[in-house]
C-alpha cells in the first residue's frame, strides 16, 4: 500500500477511548481521501436526524495520498462533520500541514466521537496517543492556546491544531485553525469540536508515507513547478496573493458590497491588490512545498494594530470585513480579521452577519436598543464590537452566533429578505448575477453557499480553457447557457478531487499548469494505481452523490436548491449592470443539471445513478 | 482620440508603480504597440507565444457603463473609451 499509513485513529470522548482501525486498499480506491473518506464515515456513522451537536455526531480529520509529497498544500486536511450551521453534511478544507503530521504519526485520519466531560485536548504522537486535561486551555483565546500546550515541554514541537472560545460557545460558524495560520472556517466544524470538550489536538511525528514511484514524482513536481514559475499564469497570485482579485471582481461587478445591495465600491482603491500591498503588506508565505505563495502575511501600529501572527486576510475577508460593510480601511480589515482568528470565528459569515445587522439598522427593523450601540456601515469600531458580541454570543450576539438564517427568521419584519445564505451558511464573496455557474454552484452545493465548491466563470470566457473536461467553447461569465454541464464537472474535479488528493484548488484553474492528466499521474505515482481521468472523476462523482444522499436523508431536496432573493434583484451599475439571476432561470438549470446528474426532478439520485457509481 | 489604459493589479513592476496611461489610437493592436515604448517588456508578458492576449489577463474596454471583454488584438476602441488590463478572477 502506497500513499497511506493503512490506519485511522478512532477516539472515544465520552468513553475516554482510543482504537486504531485498519484501512483496505478497496476502500481507498473508492473514496481515495480527505472529503471523500469524510462523507462515507459521516454517512455511514449517523442515521438522520441527530443533533449535530450530539455526541454521537463525529468529527472526522481525514487527510489524502498526496499529503505523502508535500506538494502544493498537499499536506493540508479535509474536517467533515454534521454542520451546525446547514443542520446537513458540512466539510471544510484547510491547507498547512495538518495531514502531513497526521501521517507522520502513523494515521491516514482521525475519527473523533462522544463528548468528554471535561475540557480535553489530545496528544498523537508516533506509537502514543493520550487524552490530556483540557481545562487551562478553556476560555483562552486561539494565540494563547498555542502558547500554553507548546510551553508544556513534552508538547514541544508538536502541530497544533484548535478551536477559540467561539468554538466553546458554539457559535454556529466557529471555525478551527492549525499553527494560527491555516483555518478551516466554513460550516462551523469548530463548534462541533468545542461541542465535544476538545479544544486542541497536538500532532508529534515524523514517519515517513510510502510512495509507489517517487523518481516519477519528482518528475512531474519538477515539471509543474517550472511551468508554474515560468508560464505567467500564476504571477499575479504570486505577487499579490488572492488580492488579486479585489480589484477585477470591483471592475466586473461582482465585489459583494453593502451586504451585496451593489457590486461595486466608491472605495476600491484603498482596499484593492496595490492598497493592500502599500499599506498593511508585512511578507509572503507558502504551504509547504509552494512555488506560488499566495498568503499574505500583514503587520500594522496604527490606527489600529494587529500582529503577522495570524497571517492575513485573504480576499474573502478582504471583501466581507471591506465592501461589504462599507469599509474602506485595510488596518481596519486586517484588525477585524485578527479578531475573527483569535476568537475562531469564520470571516465570511461573520462578515454576512454583521451586513445583515447593518442593513437591519438601515430600515429601522433593528434599533440602537436593540443592540446597545448604533451600528453604522463602514464603522470599524462597530464591526470590531460585533465580532467580539457574536464570539462571546453576549447580548444580541447570542442571537447572530447562529448565522443569518436563524437571526432573521427570529427578527421576523421581512428581514429573510436580506439574510444572504443558502440552505443556512452565509454567501461568499462573489456575487451570482455577475457569474451564473457561481449562482448554480451555491445552489447545488452539498454545503450551501461555498465559493470552492466550483470553479469561477471567469476561466471559462476564452477558447479551450479545459479541453480535457470537454470545456472548449467560450462562455461569457454572464450567461446561462452551458453552465449546467460546466458545474457538474467543475464540482466533481475540483470541488471535491482536490480535498480529496488532496492538493491547492489554485493552479487547477485555467490557464494554470495543474492539469487534470498531471493531477491523475501524480496520484498513481505516489498510490501505484492505475487510474485513469475517468475513474478519477467518477471518484468525484460517487463521492459528490453520497455527500447529496446524506442531506436527502435529512429531508432536504429541490425546494431547498435556492438562492437569497436578493439575487433576483437587478443590478442598477457596474461591470454587471442590468444582471440578476431571476427564479425561473434557476429552476431550468436545475432541470438540466439534475438531468445530467442523473438525479429526479426533485433532486434525488435515481437508484440507477447510486447503482453506476456503486452506492447502491 | 483619448484613450485611459488602466492597469489593475497587473504589472506594476513594469509599469513602476503607474498605474494610468493616456495614448491616442483606435485599435487594441496598436494601443499595445504604443504602450511597449512606454512600458518595455509588457507585450512579452501580457501575448502568449501565439501572439494572443495571454489567457492568465484580461483587457477590458469601459465604454460608460457597458463593460466588454476584449478577445484580440482587433478590439476596436472609441474616442473616451478605457482599457482596463487586470489579471483573471481565479476565486478567493
Amino acid at each position: 500500500m502506497y500513499g497511506y499509513q493503512g490506519k485511522i485513529l478512532r477516539v472515544d470522548l465520552s468513553l475516554r477511548k482510543i482504537e486504531e482501525e485498519p484501512v483496505d486498499e478497496a476502500f481507498l480506491k473508492k473514496y481515495v481521501g480527505g472529503v471523500g473518506f469524510g462523507v462515507r464515515w459521516l454517512y455511514d456513522l449517523l442515521q438522520g436526524g441527530e443533533d449535530p451537536f450530539s455526541p454521537k455526531a463525529p468529527l472526522i480529520f481525514a487527510s489524502g495520498p498526496l499529503a505523502s509529497i508535500r506538494f502544493l498544500g498537499s499536506t493540508g486536511i479535509s474536517i467533515t462533520g454534521k454542520s451546525p450551521l446547514l443542520g446537513l453534511i458540512g466539510d471544510t478544507d484547510m491547507r498547512g500541514r495538518m495531514g502531513g503530521s497526521l501521517k507522520g504519526c502513523g494515521y491516514d485520519a482521525l475519527i473523533i466521537e462522544g463528548k468528554s466531560d471535561s475540557p480535553v485536548y489530545l496528544r498523537i504522537t508516533e506509537g502514543s496517543f493520550q487524552i490530556l486535561d483540557g481545562r487551562e486551555l478553556w476560555g483562552k483565546d486561539t494565540r494563547q492556546t498555542q502558547e500554553i500546550i507548546l510551553s508544556d515541554p513534552q508538547n514541544r514541537n508538536g502541530l497544533v491544531t484548535s478551536i477559540g472560545v467561539a468554538g466553546e460557545k458554539l457559535v454556529k460558524y466557529a471555525n478551527i485553525n492549525c499553527e494560527l495560520q491555516f483555518f478551516a472556517g466554513r460550516t462551523g466544524a469548530g463548534a462541533v469540536m468545542g461541542s465535544k470538550n476538545l479544544k486542541a489536538i497536538v500532532l508529534g511525528g515524523k514517519q515517513k508515507t510510502p510512495v509507489s514511484d517517487m523518481e516519477k514524482v519528482k518528475e512531474l513536481v519538477k515539471a509543474i513547478s517550472t511551468k508554474i514559475q515560468t508560464d505567467g499564469t500564476c504571477d499575479t497570485l504570486s505577487k499579490y496573493g488572492t488580492w488579486n482579485t479585489t480589484g477585477p471582481a470591483n471592475l466586473n461587478g461582482i465585489l459583494p458590497t453593502k451586504n451585496f445591495q451593489t457590486t461595486t465600491f466608491s472605495e476600491i482603491s484603498k482596499i484593492d491588490g496595490d492598497a493592500m500591498l502599500n499599506t498593511i503588506y508585512a511578507m509572503k508565505r507558502t504551504c509547504p512545498g509552494c512555488p506560488i505563495g499566495c498568503r499574505r502575511v500583514v503587520k500594522g501600529e496604527t490606527p489600529y494594530s494587529f500582529s503577522s501572527e495570524f497571517g492575513g486576510p485573504q480576499y474573502e475577508t478582504v471583501a466581507s470585513m471591506g465592501s461589504l460593510l462599507l469599509n474602506g480601511n485595510p488596518y481596519a480589515i486586517a484588525k477585524a480579521n485578527e479578531l475573527c482568528n483569535l476568537y475562531g470565528i469564520d470571516t465570511i459569515s461573520t462578515g454576512v452577519t454583521i451586513a445583515f445587522v447593518m442593513e437591519c439598522f438601515d430600515r429601522g427593523v433593528l434599533t440602537e436598543k436593540d443592540l446597545g450601540f448604533k451600528l453604522k456601515w463602514g464603522d470599524p469600531e462597530g464591526i470590531f464590537r460585533m465580532i467580539e458580541l457574536i464570539s462571546l454570543r453576549e447580548g444580541p450576539g447570542d442571537l447572530l452566533a447562529e448565522g443569518v438564517k436563524r437571526a432573521s427568521q427570529r427578527i421576523g419584519k421581512g428581514s429573510e429578505q436580506w439574510a444572504l445564505h443558502v440552505k443556512g451558511m452565509e454567501v461568499p464573496m462573489h456575487d451570482p448575477r455577475g457569474k451564473k455557474g457561481m449562482g448554480l454552484a451555491y445552489a447545488t452545493s452539498f454545503k450551501g453557499a461555498d465559493h470552492e465548491s466550483s470553479m469561477h466563470d471567469e476561466a471559462y470566457q476564452r477558447e479551450n480553457a479545459l479541453p480535457e473536461l470537454g470545456f472548449t467553447v467560450p462562455m461569457a461569465r454572464k450567461q446561462f447557457e452551458g453552465k449546467a454541464a460546466l458545474v457538474k464537472s467543475l464540482q466533481e474535479y475540483w470541488g471535491v478531487m482536490s480535498d480529496a488528493a488532496p492538493i491547492c484548488k489554485f493552479p487547477m484553474i485555467p490557464p494554470r499548469p495543474l492539469k487534470p492528466g498531471l493531477v491523475v499521474e501524480l496520484l498513481n505515482a505516489v498510490t501505484g494505481w492505475n487510474f485513469t481521468l475517468e475513474d478519477f472523476l467518477t471518484t468525484g462523482e460517487r463521492i459528490f452523490n453520497l455527500a447529496r444522499m446524506f442531506n436527502v436523508r435529512e429531508e432536504m431536496n429541490r425546494k431547498d436548491d435556492l438562492l437569497p432573493l436578493r439575487f433576483e434583484e437587478t443590478l442598477k451599475e457596474g461591470g454587471s449592470a442590468g444582471e440578476s439571476y431571476p427564479r425561473k432561470e434557476l429552476e431550468k438549470l436545475l432541470d438540466e443539471y439534475y438531468r445530467l446528474r442523473g438525479w429526479n426532478p426533485e433532486g434525488v439520485p435515481t437508484p440507477e445513478t447510486l447503482k453506476r457509481l456503486g452506492l447502491n | 482620440m483619448a484613450i485611459t489604459v488602466t492597469f489593475l493589479s497587473a504589472f506594476q513592476d513594469l509599469t513602476h508603480g503607474k498605474k494610468l496611461f493616456l495614448v491616442d489610437e483606435d485599435r487594441l493592436s496598436k494601443i499595445l504597440d504604443g504602450l511597449e515604448r512606454e512600458v518595455p517588456g509588457l507585450k512579452a508578458k501580457l501575448f502568449d507565444k501565439e501572439g494572443k492576449i495571454h489567457p492568465a489577463y484580461n483587457v477590458m474596454l469601459v465604454r460608460g457603463d457597458v463593460l466588454q471583454l476584449c478577445l484580440d488584438l482587433d478590439c476596436n476602441v472609441e474616442n473616451g473609451d478605457e482599457l482596463v488590463i487586470a489579471p483573471i478572477i481565479s476565486g478567493g
